[in-house]
């Protein structure tokens, strides 16, 4: 059974007409990466927000079909029941933070203080995951102080330290500078190697074509297509969906540097680069 | 406007931080990006420069006369700022009364502020959203509203804070339009980036700072070739300028079409 | 420092008091400027309030919040010293305004209550973490919801002190002025305060989805990282307390 199984999920915010999400139908694998891409408007945090739960529970309005996360269907449990097994890390860092605690030690408590642990399972927690995302050093320092990038990793902490078994990331280097960027990219890369199950939306299409096993492309709330990076990055309609592929890969459309035997073209500088030198 | 120089800025937000000292920098009418690290100093230069913030010694001058006794709403006049929030400063429940906003307070009269703010909409293609609550539109039409609310003062200067945050590729190419427009009309043309693509697309000339000092400053082209200095600065190469790199390619390359030339021919 | 509250951050013997004493003295103050409405009384429990201001080292930190209430105050003691309807025993006149014995002996006391109600407040507030007040009363059995809209309702102030400069920024930059006459000024508050005040709940609706995310109303009875906080002669100050109040009941029966 794959870890998320979405079916036929259809959304419409309260006092909208239009649909935000068209009839989606997909599943997610077990530790798998899985890249959303789209325009603006295509309906990638409604997605995020329908897999974490907060639709239904949170935002109102019309909904149809199902999704399962590690079997529990989302609209049948309770969102404190469902962030166990689901975390969502957003675009903000700032509002992100509690405001209700004093240091980042005890803000990383906050979610594990709500699952009612026991004070040495908490304390184990917060010491791993403050490592694992490399902000042990800043523990005793209050949230508001850091910078943006090891704010967005206190918020990481904090989801992760709950131990879901998928972790979204909605847009999380968005509000970054460049080295906050690939200060979360970096944290990325370590969950997709320790077989993390992530959900990825983002605009950086590099980064996308990086870490991403498949990619999902939504385009006014409809699935246009579900499939590896390199199948997504090589179609020829990508503009008219509001995306353009990662900058090598332009390149090897305009140079015809594609893979033997195939439509497809390379994503990532060091495909680019292996298979000119084949020529 | 020809020239918009800093001389010698000395600035600090606390006695313990002293963010300039010894600033000197002169904009022209080469469309410029500023890139560097969050608290590198790019925002305050952009407030001293808005007389926003005031220098603690030093000089700002616009064509080689002194602003220094100017108020940031005197200012306003010659040169805009786009901020990066639009939510930071859209107040009114009419996307037209808003963008007015601006044209009003420098002095416009009504309907000289009615006619730029609706040129203004039309740059950003939100005329047909001219009578709806900006709160009530997307986040990315609010940005456009936001340009759009500085786009109708008409300023000599244009300065944008981070415009290509969040956006998505229709987005940037909006942007990336006007600031050709921009400068197509003399304007000068001053940009906070953090996307060094969108800075090596478009961009004339580029200066990186890092921790209150210039450490690069010149032809786009030059200053994204000085990997080992940007490295310093935690900054990546444009993906054009890394991908030649990666090819084995000395010459530096910052835009697409022309690598994809210079492959072709190497064919 | 960037703090989200109005919590300053110090030692001293008040900071240390356990926060339900603190509500509790905020409560017992109020009520007795009711039970005993003599400006004397009034001024005393005021006197003592002030007292602990200083003591919590916080009394400067109090002087804006005060003053701001100056414009209320102001316009009580014109309000009763003109208008109440006892009055007819003049006590002076300024010009043809004519101030009255009973109209003003009323607005003294009410001066004096909102003074120390204000006090009060801010007694707590300003030496009270709202983390650990809220934790304080969600372990005496409070939901959890109603602690986070407290949170949310104390960090308001300093969210939108924060967001008012940005704002004052983006709005002085499109020519509008700040400094000058008061006619100016207060042309400039609208373009201010409609982005504060929206800034500030679209963060707030920001926060509650994060908080959710991470458990937050979940049925479960929450645990607490932190050990059980020993607050010193927390029983003796909240009997000593309330003990003062009933004897005020008890005074005033009498009288």
């Amino acid at each position: 059974m794959s870890i998320i199984e979405v079916e036929n999920l259809k959304y419409r915010y309260p006092d909208l007409t239009d649909l935000v999400l068209d009839d989606l139908s997909f599943s997610v694998e077990k530790g798998e990466c899985l890249g959303i891409v789209g325009e603006n408007t295509a309906g990638k945090s409604t997605l995020c927000y329908a897999l974490a739960g907060l639709i239904p529970h949170f935002y109102k309005g019309a909904y149809g079909g199902q999704v399962t996360v590690n079997g529990l269907v989302v609209r049948e449990h309770e969102i404190a029941d469902i962030v166990e097994n689901i975390g969502l890390v957003f675009e903000n860092p700032f509002s992100q933070m509690t405001g209700a605690k004093k240091t980042v030690y005890e803000e990383v408590a906050f979610g594990l203080e709500n699952l009612g642990l026991d004070r040495n399972e908490m304390h184990r927690r917060i010491e791993q995951y403050l490592k694992l995302l490399d902000v042990f050093s800043v523990k005793d320092k209050n949230p508001f102080d850091l910078s943006g990038g090891q704010m967005q990793r206190v918020a990481i902490a904090s989801v992760l330290a709950m131990e879901p078994d998928v972790l979204i990331l909605d847009e999380p280097t968005s509000q970054l500078d460049p080295q906050g960027s690939s200060e979360v990219f970096e944290v990325i890369e370590q969950l997709t190697q320790r077989g993390m199950t992530i959900i990825l939306v983002e605009h950086k299409m590099e980064q996308i074509a990086q870490y991403a096993d498949r990619v999902l492309l939504l385009h006014g709330g409809k699935q246009v297509a579900l499939d590896t990076p390199e199948e997504i990055f090589s179609r020829p309609d990508l503009k008219g969906f509001g995306v353009t592929p990662p900058v090598v890969t332009n390149i090897a459309k305009a140079l015809n540097v594609r893979y033997p035997d195939s439509e497809l073209f390379p994503v990532t500088i060091k495909e680019f680069k292996r298979l000119e030198e084949l020529k | 406007m020809n020239t918009f120089e800093l001389k010698d800025i000395a600035f600090s937000y606390s006695p313990a931080i002293q963010i300039f000292d010894g600033l000197d920098l002169v904009f022209d009418s080469r469309t410029t990006a500023i890139v560097g690290q969050n608290g590198a100093g790019k925002t305050t230069l952009v407030k001293l420069m808005k007389g926003l913030l005031k220098p603690s010694s030093g000089t700002l001058l616009i064509d080689s006369e002194s602003i220094d006794k100017q108020t940031a709403a005197q200012l306003s006049k010659r040169v805009g700022l786009v901020f990066q929030n639009p939510n930071d400063q859209i107040f009114k429940t009419n996307v037209l009364e808003e963008v007015m906003f601006g044209p009003l307070n420098i002095g416009m009269s009504r309907s000289e502020a009615e006619k730029a703010a609706r040129e203004a909409l039309q740059k950003v293609d939100l005329e047909s959203k001219e009578e709806d609550n900006p709160y009530d539109l997307s986040l990315s039409e609010r940005k456009l509203i936001a340009l759009a609310s500085i786009l109708a003062m008409d300023t000599e200067m244009v300065i944008f804070d981070e415009p290509t945050m969040g956006q998505d590729f229709a987005g940037k190419e909006k942007i990336k339009a006007i600031i050709e427009e921009l400068q197509a009309e003399g304007k000068l043309v001053l940009c906070i980036l953090h996307d060094m693509d969108f800075a090596a697309e478009i961009f004339e000339r580029t200066v990186v700072i890092n921790q209150g000092e210039i450490i690069l400053d010149g032809q786009t082209r030059d200053v994204f070739s000085k990997k080992e200095i940007l490295e310093k600065a935690y900054l990546d190469q444009p993906y054009v300028t890394q991908i030649a790199h990666a090819l084995g390619y000395s010459e530096s390359f910052i835009h697409e079409s022309e690598l994809i030339a210079f492959l072709n021919k190497s064919n | 420092m960037n703090t989200m509250t109005l919590y300053v951050e110090k030692d001293s013997p008040v900071h240390r008091l356990d926060p339900l004493v603190k509500l509790l003295y905020v409560v017992a103050s109020i009520a007795l400027t009711y039970i005993l409405p003599e400006p004397l009384f009034i001024a005393g429990v005021l006197f003592v309030t002030l007292l602990l201001l200083v003591i919590g080292k916080v009394f400067r930190n109090s002087l804006p919040i005060l003053t701001l209430s100056m414009f209320l105050i102001f316009s009580l003691v014109i309000v009763q010293g003109f208008f109440h309807p006892d009055n007819v025993t003049e006590l002076f006149s300024i010009g043809p305004l004519v101030f009255y014995e009973e109209g003003l002996y009323v607005a003294l006391v009410l001066v004096l209550r909102v003074l120390v109600m204000i006090g009060s407040f801010s007694v707590l507030i300003l030496t009270t973490s709202p983390d650990e007040m809220v934790e304080r009363l969600i372990k005496k059995g409070m939901s959890p919801r109603i602690g986070h809209v407290i949170l949310s309702v104390l960090q308001l102030i300093p969210q939108m002190r924060a967001t008012t400069s940005k704002i004052t920024d983006a709005q002085r930059s499109r020519g509008m002025e700040t400094e000058g006459s008061m006619l100016t000024r207060i042309k400039a508050f609208f373009p201010l305060m409609g982005p504060v005040v929206l800034n500030s709940l679209n963060e707030t609706k920001e926060r509650s989805i994060a908080l959710e995310m991470r458990g937050f109303g979940s049925s479960t009875k929450k645990t607490f990282l932190n050990e059980e906080k020993q607050y010193p002669y927390n029983k003796l100050l909240a009997g000593i307390i309330i003990g003062i109040v009933i004897l005020g009941i008890v005074w005033r029966v009498m009288a």
